[in-house]
């Protein structure tokens, strides 16, 4: 057994001879700008369109989430023109102004939305459908990895339900599950109700995530196991590794860095997935399966739309995932993988 | 299409008749309208007109009106877009707030005026020609057009519910169109009873719960007196009756969701006898395989409460987008005062069904389903116009699918309405 | 137990294995697409048997609704632009993420660890709720209702993740291939583009179509920024087929327009899981 572990460990390991050098002595700008230039050269594309477009709004918001500031008192001032002609303009009497941590306490005090309750259906739709996704996405792309008779074909008949736009999906699932003309109750000869209590509404979203979802993730897993080295399998099967033991000490060690990645992004994602319920359950029964980023769009964007709560519910959110993150990666380096 | 020419005509003398509105066609339009007359053919510009009625059964009938527009006004030229009713709102809110990329005219919700209105997203359109015939208008839908007693927007189009029934399952049940609420209980389980088939599918959303809350007098909101009366007595009063109705016999039990789809499907497939729903569905009805066509199509007015009989009013109204260059006003006032003349509006309820919101269209009109409909618009309850109208539907919604699906008590439900209400749609009435 | 080496060496396997292999991966496959089937199979039915509350498999075959969606819609059009963005979105994406990716992997910069937290960070703050200022900045560079719009908009959100899978493959990548590349007198691009990359093919190509796909199939953005029919992406387009949200889709025209929008998708799947293969035996020999 120790020898194969020991053997995963090295290619899993990238070199940074080049780079150790670099930061373990103090430079001048000058000097780093000069050794560096090449990296921050290749990612600075991205930096910049990351910034413009994703970071400057959040900082925003983040700054929004301290203001009263809807769309009705954000203006200076409201002018009424006339298509006849003429403008009048009146300041507005209620121009938004800061205020602390106001719609913090209304969020979480309840007087406004149900966070808490929304949080608890998030937490169960994400772990749920993450746990799901994975689990089946790695035992398919396992399957599909060994060499077999129609192989390809498997690959793309299990990819489609990511191939078709999600919301054509969540359309004909809905109609799977309806009361009365859907499949699944014409098959179970039933006239059960998929969405009268949110235990079997949630149930129901879940699954059709969980559907659309596992395609991703056989894929991503399946390029993963392309770059684990035949010869740790076979140098596994030489110690007499059980299968179980090849999979345990070769193939999730050799897929953790891909598994990282994935599970990380994928439960943040999940987090923040807003058509599926949206369109499946549109959030019934009564709000039942509204999680937060559909409650907060219901809450703040339907009619004047609340910028302000609407940003609240944002950096909740974002400091939700941003906790999640730490704890993961504090996970993940007690097991010996760094970023 | 034989009427589609006749209108063409009176289109174009209408038009020649009312080119007298835009003032001139230079940039600096500040004139007020002047009365005299202007060629059409010197009225130049290039109008975005976004339309939100369905791309499929309706989108036709408009562009064939834009065609007609420009026999008589052959330099505007209309970009004619057609946007999805459900993104429409936020689309426009979010261009015209950017001030890049909004529609010179919109077709705009009834529920929507008053909110884009009171954002300054809107031109007031006081000082037009467009106002001048504003009492042939019915005052509901006219009333939708306004904000702090400005005009921003011409009516094109008006709903109601109204209760549809199919006249095969009465008939063999050997039932009258119930009246009340009261009537439609022993109707519905006399139908049950006699065809085997459901009596009545009410739709559990809050849209559809107004009816019974008209009914007894009740509203969500009382815009004059800035009070809330959600939870008032009168409304918990008509949503108990709802609750009440769906428990009886011959009374579908809705499903929680997508109930509207279900209760349409099983009314288009005679599994049902009576449905409260609006003119929008004439066209999928008349279609659908199996009912029989707009003959086997009765209307009448909803059902009456203790109070009355009233339903909420829906529609469309045309809008003018405050970013607009003024230089094309002129355009803009022919287009729409074209698009929203009787011959146009009756045109329109001929050839796909809408419902005019134009009194004297009705003379117009040889739809005999149009004809149907105008008694039930004379019972419509306008709803509050007020900036704030397009959140008080989602809590009611929630409160709908409490009360008649999950059995909630309905002054609970609407006490929950109510607190919404107060802490997030109109903090400033009194009640909640 | 052990006969049934991993690995791309065909080895034997007992027939009942094989059988059970078969069978699962048929018994996914038929969960995968039967709501896809069900929406093929509606494809062809006239409009009023589609949802109706009788279910059939096939009932009056007919191939209208197909002539109806490319005859009466801007079907084709959409079809062009989804296209057109897709691919580009996939080019720029990639390339912005595969540098970015071997950057990481590669080199010890400062600013390093604080990119990795932004990319994630960036897919934290919920897209719904900052729509609006990200139109209203589309507005100032003058973009609303332009392919460039959603390019760069789908490269935010493909961008991050694919930087992250990236790093992953390169980083299994030896090291001592960067040396050779350097002992021959390539510079840190050079390596990286004449080495690296070819190696991590199986990377690229798992990358590759999730950017096609985050482009093809994505409606939110497409919605705020697209005004006019002619700009219309296919996902969006297909929008309009869901005219009122309560009430009913337009089945005969949205179940076609899903089933040819699926096969682009399927097509370029094929091509990119031929390279799912490829990588290891090209990473095998180096190391």
């Amino acid at each position: 057994m120790t020898t194969v572990t020991e053997a995963v460990t090295p290619p899993a390991r990238p070199s940074k001879g080049r780079g150790r050098r670099a930061s373990s002595s103090r430079t001048s700008l000058r000097t780093a700008v000069g050794r560096h230039w090449y990296a921050w050269a290749m990612v600075t594309p991205v930096v910049v369109v990351l910034a413009i477009l994703v970071l400057y709004p959040m900082v925003q918001a983040i700054w929004l989430s301290l203001t009263n500031t809807t769309e009705a008192n954000q203006a200076e001032q409201i002018c009424q023109l006339s298509l006849g002609g003429g403008q009048v303009c009146t300041p507005n009497p209620n121009h938004a102004h800061f205020v602390g941590l106001d719609n913090y306490v209304k969020l979480l005090t309840g007087q406004i939305g149900r966070f808490w309750s929304q949080f608890g259906i998030t937490l169960i739709w994400t772990f749920a459908c993450v746990i799901f996704h994975y689990t089946i996405g790695l035992g398919l792309a396992m399957l599909l990895n060994r060499p077999l008779r129609g192989r390809s074909v498997y690959r793309i008949v299990l990819i489609l339900p990511w191939a078709v736009p999600a919301f054509v999906s969540a359309f004909a699932w809905k109609f799977i599950f309806d009361r009365d003309a859907g499949l699944i109750n014409k098959l179970l000869g039933s006239t059960n109700d998929w969405f009268d209590s949110t235990p079997k509404a949630l149930t129901a979203v879940i699954i059709v995530n969980v559907w659309l979802g596992v395609p991703f993730m056989m894929v991503a897993i399946l390029g993963g196991l392309q770059s684990i080295p035949a010869e740790l399998y076979e140098a596994a099967s030489i110690d007499g590794a059980t299968a179980w033991q090849r999979f345990t000490n070769v193939t999730l060690p050799g897929l953790r860095s891909v598994s990282a990645t994935i599970i990380l992004l994928g439960t943040i994602w999940t987090f923040n997935m807003f058509p599926i319920i949206y369109i499946v359950s549109r959030g019934g029964p009564a709000g039942g399966t509204e999680i937060l980023v559909t409650g907060a769009f219901k809450e703040a964007f339907e009619g004047i739309r609340n910028y302000s709560i609407a940003a609240t519910y944002g950096v909740l959110i974002l400091s939700v995932l941003i906790a999640y993150s730490v704890g993961y990666r504090y996970f993940l380096r007690k097991q010996g993988e760094v970023w | 299409m034989r009427r589609a020419l006749g209108s063409v005509a009176a289109a174009s003398a209408l038009a020649l008749a009312l080119a007298a509105c835009g003032g001139s066609d230079t940039p600096t339009a500040q004139s007020t309208p002047t009365t005299q007359a202007v060629d059409p053919a010197t009225v130049k510009a290039d109008l975005t007109w976004w339309d939100t009625s369905d791309a499929t059964n309706e989108a036709p009938e408009f562009k064939k009106l834009i065609a007609q527009f420009n026999k008589t006004y052959p330099n505007v030229h209309v970009n004619y877009q057609s946007v999805p009713f459900g993104e429409a709102q936020n689309k426009f809110k979010n261009a015209a707030k950017a001030k890049s990329g909004a529609p010179d005219i919109l077709r705009a919700d009834v529920g929507w005026v008053s909110e884009f209105a009171s954002l300054g997203y809107l031109y007031n359109l006081d000082d037009t020609e467009l106002v001048k015939d504003q009492q042939d208008f019915l005052p509901v839908p006219l009333a939708s057009t306004k904000f702090n007693g400005k005009t921003y927007g011409v009516p094109q189009v008006t709903d109601s519910l109204a209760l549809m029934y199919n006249k095969k399952l009465l008939q063999q049940a050997g039932v009258q169109p119930p009246k009340t609420w009261d009537e439609m209980v022993t109707a519905s389980a006399t139908i049950k009873q006699k065809t085997g088939k459901d009596g009545t599918f009410l739709n559990p959303a809050g849209y559809y719960l107004l009816p019974f809350i008209y009914g007894e007098g009740g509203d969500l909101v009382d815009a004059q007196q800035k009070k809330i009366v959600v939870n008032a007595p009168e409304a918990v009063a008509g949503s108990k009756k709802a609750a009440e109705l769906v428990k009886k016999p011959g009374f579908t039990k809705p499903p929680a969701t997508d109930a509207y789809n279900a209760m349409m499907t099983a009314f288009k497939s005679g599994k049902v006898a009576m449905i409260v729903n609006g003119p929008w569905e004439l066209n999928n009805i008349k279609s659908a395989d199996g009912f029989g066509g707009l003959d086997n199509l009765g209307l009448t007015t909803v059902p009456a409460g203790t109070k009355k009989s009233g339903s909420p009013v829906g529609g469309h109204d045309y809008v003018v987008w405050s970013g607009m260059p003024r230089e094309k006003a002129a355009a803009a006032i022919a287009f729409i005062k074209f698009m929203t003349s009787a011959d146009t509006e009756a045109q329109v309820a001929n050839d796909i069904g809408l419902l005019p919101p134009r009194a004297s269209a009705y003379a117009k009109v040889t739809n005999p389903v149009i004809a149907e409909f105008k008694p039930m618009m004379d019972s419509g309850v306008g709803r509050a116009w007020i900036p704030e109208a397009g959140q008080l539907f989602a809590p009611m919604d929630e409160a709908a699918t409490k009360i008649m699906v999950q059995g909630v008590d309905a002054q609970t439900a609407l006490d929950g309405v109510a607190k919404t209400y107060k802490s997030e749609v109109v903090p400033d009435y009194a009640g909640g | 137990m052990s006969q049934a080496v991993r690995g791309q060496k065909v080895h034997k396997r007992p027939i009942g294995k094989s059988l059970a292999l078969h069978a699962a991966l048929i018994v996914a496959s038929f969960i995968a697409v039967f709501p896809i089937l069900w929406i093929l199979l509606s494809s062809f039915k006239p409009k009023q048997w589609i949802q109706s509350d009788e279910i059939t498999l096939v009932k009056e075959p007919t191939l209208a609704n197909y002539s109806n969606l490319l005859g009466n819609t801007d079907f084709l059009r959409w079809f062009w632009n989804s296209t057109i963005i897709a691919a580009f979105t996939m080019i720029i994406g990639i390339a912005m993420a595969a540098s970015a990716g071997y950057a990481i992997s590669r080199f010890n910069f400062p600013g390093k660890r604080p990119l990795m937290w932004t990319f994630l960070v960036t897919q934290m703050f919920p897209v719904a709720i900052l729509i609006v200022p990200i139109y209203s900045i589309m507005a100032s560079l003058e973009l609303i209702n332009t392919p460039t719009s959603l390019v760069i908009a789908y490269c935010t959100v493909a961008v991050p993740f694919c930087t992250w899978m990236l790093k992953g493959y390169f980083d299994t990548i030896p090291a001592e291939i960067d040396e050779a590349g350097r002992v021959d007198g390539l510079g840190p691009f050079g390596t990286f583009w004449r080495l690296i990359l070819p190696l991590a093919r199986p990377g690229l190509a798992v990358t590759a179509f999730y950017t096609f796909l985050t482009a093809w199939g994505e409606v939110a953005y497409a919605s705020a920024f697209l005004n006019t029919n002619d700009q219309f992406t296919l996902a969006y387009g297909l929008q309009t087929f869901v005219p009122r949200p309560p009430a009913l889709p337009l089945w005969d025209l949205l179940t076609p327009a899903a089933v040819l929008i699926t096969i682009p998708a399927g097509i370029v799947f094929f091509f990119a899981q031929k390279h799912l293969v490829a990588g290891l035996t090209a990473g095998g020999t180096k190391s």
